[in-house]
């Protein structure tokens, strides 16, 4: 009886050590920042660990590495870069949105439309700009002038991020 | 600060929605085709009156005359 006993409480300390030891599924390594890029139509980066992500927030252009503070921060349309673990570097244009960071180096980022640059057209943003320009120095409703406003300066970060 | 969208009374949404649609037409010829359907909305209601449907309406133009109206409304006052 006693000897079940000990063998019993041995059991129980081997078992403490290796929960001590184990890494869990949903930890992530202390230099790697687990990124979710999703779009309504397509996850782009689903769970997967990167080194850096850059983002354009609304209160100015950050770095999000490992360990960062839980945030919640709101996208310009702008260009978002993702340092990959292979040490390559992506980058796409996204149309605006959120990104959050939650604790343990997890980050979530939402945004309606996301390319990678080389899918814009150059001469289609050219068009754009200058009939937006047209509609948003007219004589139209406010309303117009103001979707145009918009509309000229997503053109333009995307412009600055094609050269 | 505030945005100066969000001053002439464009919702979040509605502004998310604009920005979409600029990147979908920036795409090259192929892509945005593919891409430009997701930005369509065909939605219509109808309002019953007594047991009986009224006209069928396109919810997106109700949407932009409304904020049309709204928009004059608070010009004016």
């Amino acid at each position: 009886m006693n000897s079940l006993r000990i063998a019993r409480a041995a059991a129980k300390a081997t078992g403490a050590v290796r929960t001590l030891q184990r890494r869990g599924y949903a930890d992530v390594a202390p230099d790697k920042i687990r990124l979710s890029l999703a779009l309504p139509h397509q996850a782009i980066y689903k769970s997967q660990d990167v080194v850096q992500v850059n983002l354009p927030a609304e209160s100015g252009e950050m770095g999000i590495l490992a360990q960062h503070v839980p945030s919640i921060e709101q996208l310009k349309p702008g260009l978002v870069e993702i340092i990959e673990e292979a040490g390559g570097s992506k980058q796409f244009f996204l149309s605006g949105g959120f990104a959050t960071v939650q604790p343990g180096s997890v980050l979530s980022i939402n945004a309606v439309e996301g390319f990678p640059l080389e899918d814009f057209s150059p001469e289609n943003v050219r068009n754009q700009i200058t009939e937006a320009q047209k509609i948003a120095g007219g004589s139209g409703s406010a309303h117009d002038i103001a979707e145009a406003q918009v509309e000229l300066e997503v053109l333009e970060s995307l412009q600055a991020a094609l050269k | 600060m505030s945005a100066a969208w969000k001053a002439s009374g464009i919702t979040y949404n509605r502004y998310l929605a604009i920005a979409a649609r600029v990147v979908r037409r920036s795409l090259k010829d192929d892509k945005r085709l593919a891409a430009e359907r997701r930005g369509e909305m065909d939605l219509r209601f109808a309002r019953w009156d007594n047991g009986k449907q009224g006209e069928n309406k396109n919810l997106a133009e109700a949407n932009e005359k409304a904020f049309a109206e709204h928009a004059k409304a608070d010009g004016g006052a």
